[in-house]
C-alpha cells in the first residue's frame, strides 16, 4: 500500500525526485504568474507571437511519435516482438501529449476557452485539425496506457477488478493502433502545415514542411523511446531490456534519418535558386545568420548526419554508448528543427508597402517566466517517466512473457 | 483465429474507405465554397488617396476613441511611404477586409469570420487567443491584448466616444470598418460613406478628405466612381487576398 522511501540516506533516486520536484514547483509558480498576469510576462510580441512554448509544444508532440509508429509496427505490421518497446513508447506519448496540452494552455490568451476548438469547428484551419487530433489521440493514448497503469501494484491490490478491466483494454490494441496511426499521420504532418500554408511568410510557405515534420517526428519519437529505455536499464537494476530489440529499432531510425536528410536536402536546395523576398532571407538566417549554429551543428551535422552514420554503422550501433549518444543527438536535432522553423519564419517580417517587398528583422529571447514554466513542463515529463519506470515498469522487456501468458489464456475466447 | 484476422482486415478496409470518403467530401465542399458567391447586398470598401494624406494621424486617434482601443494598440497606423518630389508620402493602414482573408482561413474556432457585407469580423467572445491569425496576416493588421486595458482611454472624449465594448485581455483584435456605425446608420436609413454617422470614424475625421468609404456593389457610390475614374492599387495584391482597401497613388502631378 505504502510507497516506502528510505529517508536515512539521500539516494540518487530521492535526489532526482527532489530536483525534479523543485523544477516542477518553479514551473507551477511561473505558470500561475502567467495565468494571473497574462501573456505580458512573456517576451512575445505582435511580431513574434509564438516562441519558446510553441517549440516545447511541437517538440513534445514530435518526440511522442514513437507511440504511433511502434504501435503500428507491432499491431498492424505484425512485428509482435517489439511490443515491449511500443509499450514504453505509448507511455512516453501519453506524457508528451499531456506536456503539449499543458504548454498550450499557458500559450493561449484565454485558457478558459480551450474547449472552443472542440465546439466551434473551422475545418479550414490546420490548427483546428491539430487540436482535434491531439485531443482525440490523447484519449487513444490514455486507453492504450490502461494496461500499463493496471500494472501498478497498489491498484492491483486495492482494486483488483478495476485493474483487470484496465488490463483487458489491451485486447483492443490493434484497433487503437489503427486510430492512433490515422490521427498521428494527420496531426504530425499538419503541425508542419500550420506553418506551410501561410502565404504571408514566404520562408514557411512550401508544401514539404508537413512531410519534414512527420519524418523527423518518427525519427525523434523512436529515438527518445529507445534512449529512455537504454538509460533506464543503465540506471536501475529493476529494468531489464532486450538490447537486440532496441538495436533493431535504432537501425530503422538510421534509415529514417537517411530519408529525412534526403528531403531536407532537396527542400533547402530548391530555396537557394533565385531571390525570393523573405524566403531567401529565411534560409540565410539558418545558413549564415544568427541561427547558423543551430542549423549546421544542431540540425544537420549532429542532428542528422552524425547519428545517421552512428546508427547505420554496425560497430557503433551495437555499442551501447555510441548508440545512446546517437539517439540523444537525433532528439536534440528534432527539437532544434522545431525551434528554428518557428523562429526563422517569425524573425522575418515582409513589408506590405507598395513596390518590391522589403524585409525587416525582429528579435526574440524568452523571458525568465517563459523559461521557468517551460522547464516546469519538461520537468513534469521527466518526473512522470521516471515514476513510470519505477512503479509501472514501463521499460521492462520481461513483461513480454507475462503478456504471452495472458494471450494464451484469452486466445480460445476470441476464436469461438 | 482466421475469423478474427478477417475481422481486423475488414476493419482496416472500412476505415480506409471511410477516411477516403471523408477527405473526398471535404475536397468537394472546399471547391464549392471557393465558387464566387452571387453579388448579394453590399460590399464595403475604403479608398485612401495618398496624394491628399498629410500624415496628421487624426484617424489613428479617432479610431482609438470610437473603438475604445488601448494606447498600446493601433488598428490603423499611418506609415511613412517614401517621397514624391520633396513631399513625404504616407500610407494609412486599416484592416484590408480581405475577400480571401488568411486570418479567417486559419482561425481554429471561427472567431474570425466574414459578414455578408464583406467585413472580416472578430467574435471576441469566441477567440481563444492562439494568435495564429496574427502570424497569418500579411498586413500586420492584428493586435493581441497582452494586458488588460483598464485605464481611462486618453483619446476619449477629445476624439470621440467609445461605441463598442472593450476587448478583454488575451484576445486578438483588429479594425472592422466601424461596423457599429454602419449597422446603426443603416437602421436609421442613412448611407454609409455619405452620412458621417454611418461612416467609419477615420473617414469622418480626416481633415483633408483623403479617405472615402462606400459600397462596391453600388456603381453610383463614391468609391465605385473613384475607382473607375482613377488608377488604384491594393497592398500585396499579388498574394490573392483580395483587399477591400484601395489606394490612389501620389504622383508628381497630384502630390
Amino acid at each position: 500500500m505504502k510507497i516506502r522511501l528510505k529517508l536515512s540516506k539521500l539516494s540518487p533516486w530521492l535526489a532526482w525526485l527532489i530536483g525534479m520536484g523543485v523544477v516542477v514547483a518553479a514551473g507551477v509558480g511561473a505558470g500561475l504568474i502567467v495565468f494571473w498576469k497574462g501573456l505580458s510576462v512573456t517576451n512575445l510580441t505582435d511580431l513574434i507571437p509564438w516562441g519558446l512554448w510553441i517549440t516545447i509544444d511541437l517538440s513534445s508532440i514530435a518526440v511522442s511519435a514513437g507511440a504511433f509508429s511502434l504501435c503500428a509496427a507491432v499491431y498492424l505490421l505484425g512485428l509482435k516482438r517489439f511490443q515491449p518497446v511500443a509499450r514504453t513508447a505509448t507511455f512516453i506519448g501519453l506524457i508528451g501529449y499531456s506536456m503539449a496540452l499543458l504548454t498550450l494552455l499557458m500559450d493561449i490568451g484565454r485558457p478558459d476557452r480551450f474547449w472552443h476548438a472542440v465546439v466551434y469547428w473551422n475545418k479550414h484551419s490546420l490548427l483546428w485539425e491539430v487540436t482535434m487530433c491531439v485531443t482525440l489521440y490523447l484519449a487513444v493514448l490514455a486507453l492504450e496506457s490502461m494496461p500499463i497503469f493496471a500494472q501498478f501494484e497498489w491498484l492491483k491490490k486495492r482494486w483488483p477488478k478495476l485493474s483487470g478491466k484496465m488490463s483487458h483494454v489491451h485486447h483492443y490494441a490493434p484497433y487503437l493502433a489503427v486510430i492512433g496511426l490515422g490521427l498521428s499521420m494527420l496531426h504530425q504532418s499538419s503541425l508542419g502545415a500550420v506553418y506551410g500554408v501561410l502565404k504571408a511568410r514566404p520562408f514557411w510557405y512550401r508544401p514539404d514542411v508537413s512531410v519534414l515534420f512527420i519524418i523527423s517526428a518518427v525519427a525523434g519519437g523512436m529515438s527518445l523511446t529507445v534512449f529512455a529505455s537504454m538509460l533506464s536499464a543503465r540506471l536501475t537494476r529493476r529494468v531489464s531490456v532486450d538490447d537486440s530489440l532496441l538495436e533493431r529499432v535504432a537501425y530503422f531510425i538510421g534509415w529514417t534519418l537517411v530519408l529525412y536528410l534526403y528531403f531536407r536536402f532537396w527542400d533547402a536546395l530548391s530555396m537557394t535558386y533565385t531571390y525570393t523576398p523573405g524566403r531567401t532571407e529565411g534560409l540565410q538566417l539558418l545558413t549564415r545568420g544568427p541561427l547558423s549554429f543551430n542549423f549546421w551543428a544542431g540540425e544537420i551535422l549532429l542532428g542528422i548526419v552524425a547519428p545517421m552514420v552512428l546508427l547505420l554503422y554496425r560497430p557503433t550501433r551495437t555499442s551501447q554508448v555510441w548508440r545512446m549518444l546517437a539517439l540523444l543527438l537525433v532528439v536534440g536535432g528534432v527539437v532544434a528543427y522545431r525551434w528554428d522553423t518557428n523562429i526563422s519564419g517569425l524573425m522575418i517580417v515582409l513589408t506590405y508597402l507598395p513596390g518590391e517587398p522589403i524585409v525587416e528583422y525582429t528579435h526574440y529571447f524568452p523571458s525568465l517566466i517563459e523559461v521557468l514554466s517551460g522547464a516546469g513542463v519538461v520537468g513534469y515529463g521527466l518526473l512522470a517517466f521516471s515514476l513510470g519506470v519505477r512503479y509501472l515498469r514501463v521499460v521492462d522487456h520481461r513483461a513480454v512473457e507475462a503478456h504471452a501468458e495472458e494471450k494464451q489464456l484469452t486466445e480460445p475466447a476470441t476464436t469461438d | 483465429m482466421s475469423q478474427s484476422k478477417m475481422n481486423r482486415r475488414d476493419f482496416l478496409k472500412i476505415t480506409a474507405v471511410g477516411v477516403t470518403a471523408l477527405a473526398g467530401a471535404q475536397v468537394i465542399r472546399r471547391a464549392k465554397a471557393s465558387e464566387p458567391t452571387p453579388a448579394s447586398g453590399r460590399k464595403w470598401a475604403m479608398v485612401i488617396d495618398q496624394s491628399l494624406c498629410n500624415g496628421c494621424g487624426y484617424c489613428v486617434m479617432a479610431c482609438r476613441a470610437h473603438n475604445d482601443i488601448s494606447p498600446e494598440i493601433t488598428w490603423n497606423p499611418v506609415l511613412e511611404a517614401g517621397q514624391v518630389g520633396d513631399k513625404k508620402i504616407y500610407l494609412p493602414r486599416p484592416c484590408m477586409q480581405c475577400s480571401q482573408a488568411p486570418c479567417v482561413d486559419v482561425c481554429p474556432v471561427k472567431a474570425s469570420h466574414y459578414r455578408p457585407d464583406g467585413i472580416v469580423m472578430m467574435n471576441y467572445d469566441r477567440c481563444i487567443g492562439c494568435r495564429y491569425c496574427e502570424v497569418a496576416c500579411p498586413y500586420g493588421a492584428r493586435s493581441f491584448n497582452w494586458k488588460a486595458f483598464t485605464e481611462q482611454n486618453p483619446a476619449v472624449p477629445e476624439w470621440g466616444q467609445p461605441e463598442v465594448a472593450r476587448r478583454p485581455r488575451g484576445v486578438v483584435e483588429k479594425c472592422a470598418f466601424c461596423y457599429q456605425r454602419i449597422d446603426r446608420g443603416l437602421t436609421l436609413g442613412m448611407t454609409p460613406g455619405v452620412d458621417p454617422d454611418a461612416t467609419p470614424a477615420c473617414v469622418v475625421v480626416c481633415p483633408v478628405g483623403a479617405r472615402f468609404f462606400g459600397d462596391l456593389n453600388d456603381p453610383e457610390s463614391n468609391v465605385s466612381k473613384l475607382l473607375k475614374a482613377r488608377t488604384s492599387y491594393r497592398l500585396r495584391a499579388d498574394m490573392g487576398t483580395g483587399p477591400r482597401v484601395y489606394y490612389l497613388s501620389a504622383t508628381e502631378e497630384n502630390a
